[in-house]
């Protein structure tokens, strides 16, 4: 009995302070009117604590931190991602229409031929305070509560009341964001603003929105603009930056299929991404295999010493070999080539050549990818049953026949499922081909900028950051959920097709 | 790809941290820097602190995160005052409405083409602090002491090197950037430009007479051995430090790599083609002002009165050398022959464009170089149809 309160009084304070972080955070989400995530936080908050309240739950509690990331990891950024490839967001629409509208009704022009108006600072004891502006042609203007006087010839004394001193330069610069809250009106279409710290000068505030009509007036030349497709434009057709977000529906999808520039190459781009994915497991594997058998045979000497340096390019950062790897197969200054060269007097163009440059790919991803493969087997390897070599032998089974039939099919039961998910990795293997070739060589005469060795992911990263706009999320997400599209179809009839999945089941 | 993750790390972490203390404040400054900047900045910061009383804070990160988080912080409200960066970003943020124009009080002050550099539409963006721009190094060990004023001298040169089985020139390849002087030279141009300095984005001169005849050059020297082909920044740097090529076209980032290696070098500016200089991109960087600040007169006053002084100037430049945009620190900076040598070289050079679409037109211009190195294919075919796809991209995104 006693164990158990202490254990409620554990969970019970466990949830209080959780739910006073929740409540933390909601007022801030609150605050910063970002509703969506503020409704999910407390959905969440609450579903956390009917899990612990009621009994019911008990089994769920220990689901619940992983479908808390899942949910936060994966699931919210896919719904983002739907949401972006709906909208216009990319380089000049990545504010919203208020933020705009905000940023156009505070611009204000300065009038360059007005000239400055030095001031001074009087304060009271209750901080209220009184400006004495000297005007370009002399005249003396007194500031106060948002109007001015002509105090011309009049003396300091007597236009200050008593109790105001003069502020300090020191304390007019340390107010001065209070300071420039104050603006006069300057003859109707005038507002007098600080300028620096010695001086204010003549404004015009430059546009006003009526929300009523939802247009934008230019109060300087008296033009109208109307909010268009994300900005807003004139009748003349020019478009005011910055533009705003709006939702464009499938505007972006639209762009992707309708357009022979883009279409163009996606047969081909799609066609070696699937060659590469394969060709990266495929390689990464056998050759993990071999070297996986090698150590596992116990009459190897130093085994752990050769295990440990096989898994040294996995250590090293893919980031860094990726460069090197660049450096060795450069075509004159590369030691790959210097070497043969000397052993059979030819040259390579590993980069330039199309072909040469996929080879280059496959053999880098493959010295940063075996590694994990030769882990992957290992491991599966010490699990098989020794007792079944011993009955292959009785058989008569040759170590061909002992590898083909017993080795590998119960191997595959635990390792298929993550030559899958390397497939998936390899189909999305983004900063092994930028790393390396960026995609190129380039293709002589092509109207698009996708290269010879550029696979999807890196497709679309052109498509999005090499825009002609700049950068362009909503088309990139549009791309980035028909490549979800495509990986997430392959993989589930990989899945079926090996039944994977089943087996492992059965198995455990 | 990894920089957006980085932004959305970056949104996560200000919703989780949800804290005010990274948010520009009225009568406080936030200042965005990188680590090269950031000892001087906290140190002037302190300084205006105790002067005016006015809390300067000062945050550390890597200088290209600088424009992606503004672009991502900004607009929730929790963005800095004024952050530090490159006139080339200035496209991308104004249009994204993230910037403000700067008062600046004296421009007599600032060099000239910094100051242009960093002007979008007419308005001024920023207080230039250094300007960049690439030309000649040369090895005096290799060449002497007088540097070639044009190709057809510096081909010359280099029948000689090879004869002694070493390179004359080396350039990072395949990099528009630095190939725009040959380019440049007898008439090319990226983005035609009207009277008012706007950029017409589908009249690319890349490919006119003028441009064709420099990239025939660029390819000639390539054919005649007298450049090496297909150099990364990494290769050409250690062919230059190893005294396996005698020229080297690059930037002023190059001079510490260069010194360490105990070159005995000189900087001078591109050559000549045809009795033409080429004309390279000039880059700048300064400080900019975020159009989300709350303190937009007192941030304009810091910058004015605090950062384009001498001192502040001069402790930027001891910090990390570059060539310096603020004329009253000039004299002393210019002492240093590295430094002269950049100035006068971006004294002939041209703003890079900062508009959106040049990102459209960094690829394909690549792609037609890398073409052309790789012999398969003509400068003439290689560049015109990389500016067809330049055009056909930018009027795709119109």
């Amino acid at each position: 009995m006693r164990g158990l309160s202490v254990k409620r009084l554990f969970y019970g304070l466990g949830l209080a302070i959780l739910n006073v972080a929740v409540i933390w955070c909601a007022i801030y989400l609150w605050g910063v009117q970002s509703y969506g995530l503020l409704a999910l936080l407390l959905l969440g908050a609450l579903a956390l604590n009917a899990l612990f309240i009621f009994p019911g739950g008990y089994p769920y509690r220990y689901l619940a931190p992983a479908a808390v990331f899942m949910i936060l990891l994966v699931i919210y950024p896919i719904v983002y991602t739907v949401y972006v490839a709906l909208t216009n967001y990319g380089t000049g629409n990545i504010l919203t229409k208020e933020q705009v509208i905000q940023q156009f009704e505070n611009r204000y022009v300065l009038d360059p031929d007005a000239g400055n108006y030095t001031f001074r600072v009087y304060e009271n004891a209750h901080s209220d305070r009184i400006f004495l502006f000297t005007a370009p042609d002399g005249r003396l203007l007194l500031g106060r509560s948002g109007e001015l006087e002509d105090v011309t010839g009049r003396d300091e004394a007597d236009v200050i009341p008593p109790g105001y001193s003069e502020l300090e330069r020191r304390d007019v610069i340390r107010l001065s964001t209070e300071l420039s809250a104050l603006t006069f009106e300057y003859e109707e279409e005038y507002q007098l603003r600080m300028r620096s710290a010695s001086a204010f000068a003549l404004y015009i505030k430059q546009y006003s929105y009526d929300a009523g009509r939802d247009e934008l007036v230019d109060l300087i030349s008296g033009v109208v603009y109307k909010p268009v497709n994300g900005a807003f434009e004139a009748p003349d057709g020019t478009r005011l930056t910055p533009g705003f977000r709006i939702v464009v529906g499938l505007r972006n999808f639209q762009r992707l299929f309708g357009n022979p520039q883009i279409t163009g190459p996606f047969v081909r781009v799609f066609l070696w991404t699937i060659t590469w994915a394969l060709l990266s497991v495929g390689t990464t594997f056998a050759v993990g295999l071999f070297l996986a058998l090698l150590l596992n045979d116990p009459h190897l000497r130093f085994r752990r010493l050769y295990r440990s340096l096989l898994i040294l390019p996995y250590a090293v950062p893919a980031f860094i070999s990726a460069l090197i790897w660049q450096g060795l197969y450069h075509t004159e200054f590369g030691v790959i080539n210097r070497a043969l060269e000397f052993l059979f007097d030819t040259r390579v163009p590993w980069l330039q050549d199309p072909f040469y440059a996929k080879v280059a790919l496959v053999i880098l991803n493959l010295w940063l990818g075996f590694p994990y493969m030769m882990i992957v087997c290992l491991g599966a390897l010490q699990s098989i049953n020794s007792e079944m070599y011993e009955a292959a032998l009785v058989d008569g089974a040759t170590t061909w026949q002992q590898f083909r039939y017993v080795t590998l099919p119960l191997l595959m039961v635990s390792v298929a499922p993550l030559l899958v998910s390397s497939f998936s990795f390899n189909f999305n293997n983004f900063s092994v081909i930028y790393l390396l070739t960026r995609g190129r060589p380039p293709i002589p005469g092509a109207q698009t900028p996708a290269g010879h060795t550029d696979i999807l992911i890196s497709y679309t990263y052109r498509l999005a950051f090499e825009s002609g706009r700049g950068v362009d999320y909503g088309l990139a997400s549009a791309v980035t959920l028909i490549i979800f599209l495509i990986t997430g179809t392959i993989t589930f009839i990989n899945f079926r097709f090996t039944g994977a999945l089943e087996d492992v089941r059965e198995n455990v | 790809m990894m920089k957006r993750l980085s932004g959305l790390v970056v949104v996560l972490t200000v919703l989780l941290a949800a804290s005010s203390a990274l948010a520009s404040v009225p009568g406080e400054l936030l200042i965005w820097v990188d680590s090269e900047r950031f000892p001087v900045m906290q140190e002037v910061g302190a300084q205006f602190e105790e002067e005016y009383g006015i809390p300067v804070r000062v945050q550390e990160m890597p200088f290209g995160d600088i424009r992606d988080n503004l672009g991502v912080v900004a607009p929730t409200g929790e963005g800095p005052d004024i952050i530090i960066g490159a006139h080339d970003w200035l496209g991308q943020l104004v249009t994204d409405g993230l910037l403000m124009e700067i008062d600046i009080a004296d421009e007599s002050l600032f060099l000239e083409s910094s100051l242009d550099a960093f002007t979008w539409e007419g308005k001024r963006y920023a207080i230039p602090y250094a300007i960049e721009a690439i030309g000649l190094f040369y090895n005096k060990a290799l060449v002497g002491e007088t540097p070639p004023d044009s190709f057809e001298e510096l081909i010359t040169i280099g029948e000689k090197l090879k004869e002694q089985g070493k390179y004359a020139l080396v350039m990072p390849q395949p990099d528009p950037y630095h190939t725009y002087p040959f380019f440049s030279a007898l008439g090319g141009y990226v983005f035609a430009e009207d009277e008012d300095g706007v950029l017409d984005p589908l009249n690319v001169g890349l490919a006119n007479e003028g441009a064709v005849k420099g990239f025939k050059l660029f390819e000639r020297l390539l054919d005649e051995g007298i450049m090496a082909r297909a150099t990364a920044y990494d290769t050409m740097m250690s062919l230059f430090q190893n005294g396996d090529a005698a020229f080297m076209i690059t930037g002023p980032w190059a001079f510490g790599d260069v010194r360490s290696a105990g070159v005995d070098y000189g900087f001078t500016r591109v050559p000549s083609i045809e009795g033409q200089y080429g004309r390279p991109f000039v880059g700048a960087q300064g400080f900019m002002l975020s159009a989300f600040t709350e303190n937009e007169v007192l941030a304009n006053i810091f910058l004015n009165e605090f950062i384009a002084t001498k001192d502040t100037m001069l402790a930027i430049y001891e910090q990390d050398p570059r060539p310096t945009a603020f004329l009253p620190a000039a004299e002393i900076i210019n002492e240093d022959p590295d430094m002269r040598g950049v100035t006068e070289a971006a004294e002939y050079g041209v703003p890079m464009p900062a508009i959106p679409a040049m990102n459209a037109v960094w690829t394909a211009w690549s792609d037609a170089l890398e073409l052309v190195i790789n012999g398969q294919s003509t400068p003439e075919e290689a560049i015109k149809d990389a500016v067809e796809q330049i055009v056909a991209t930018i009027k795709e995104s119109m």
